[in-house]
């Protein structure tokens, strides 16, 4: 029974995670739905950020694609 | 003895892997085309009483929509335009609102009136049925109550592929 004994404390900590799963259906998404849930509110702000942002940082790339601190962006 | 516990390791882990799978893999399986359509009753925003079989003998296009569902604010007024295309002697719009809050519908109608009725379903039990997928979502259902059309999601773009759709389907019963 001792040497079960980690296994037994993986499981209950699995099942203890399972209270937080649960399926949100189509229909239920109504708090996701609101803009300030949105990873980005503001996408226009959000892009235009992040361009000053890979412009000014030498050692950044851009948002996407590779390279960066060329100054040519 | 090694073996046995080894054994029963592996099985508790199973039952836990099981139970994890089980707790989330519970959507409703999406309606096949040429299934009928379930048969659901439910109150309307005006109070009256919805029933779907009420409707049996007329093409009918069924959506479900919500006040906070983005594309369900251009949907509606077009789905409004449609209805006036066609005798109301043989085509129905008819509409479920899966809003938890009654009250949020009928401000949403209020400020977009449209002509055809809703449906109020705060406990989502009829997309259940419906086996919906994405908000809005709706089904055309014929004269005989059975699916022949699911449409996921909305855009302006797509109203001349359900018009053609119903024209179809007006067309077929005759």
């Amino acid at each position: 029974m001792r040497a079960l004994r980690p296994t037994l404390m993986v499981c209950l900590l699995l099942s203890l995670g399972l209270g937080g799963c649960s399926v949100v259906r189509p229909w239920e998404r109504e708090a996701l739905a609101r803009s300030d849930m949105a990873w980005e509110p503001d996408p226009l702000e959000a892009s235009l950020d992040s361009h000053i942002r890979f412009s000014k940082e030498a050692s950044l790339s851009g948002g996407t694609a590779g390279g960066g601190g060329c100054g040519c962006n | 003895m090694q073996r046995r516990i080894q054994k029963l390791r592996l099985a508790l882990v199973a039952l836990a892997l099981w139970l994890a799978s089980a707790s989330l893999a519970s959507t409703a399986p999406a309606i096949e085309l040429g299934q009928p359509a379930p048969a659901f009753s439910a109150p309307a925003v005006d109070g009256s009483q919805i029933s779907l079989t009420d409707y049996r003998g007329k093409v009918v296009f069924l959506d479900f929509w919500a006040s906070w569902c983005g594309p369900c604010a251009q949907s509606l007024p077009a789905l409004d335009g449609l209805r006036g295309e066609f005798p109301d002697s043989e085509f129905q719009v008819l509409a479920v609102n899966v809003d938890r809050k009654r009250e949020a519908a009928r401000t949403f109608l209020r400020r977009r009136p449209v002509g055809y009725p809703s449906a109020l379903d705060p406990s989502g039990e009829i997309p259940v049925r419906f086996g919906v997928q994405t908000m809005p979502t709706s089904f055309l259902i014929d004269r005989d109550g059975v699916v022949r059309h699911v449409h996921r999601g909305f855009r302006p773009s797509d109203v001349p592929e359900l018009r053609r759709k119903i024209q179809a389907l007006l067309a077929a019963g005759r």
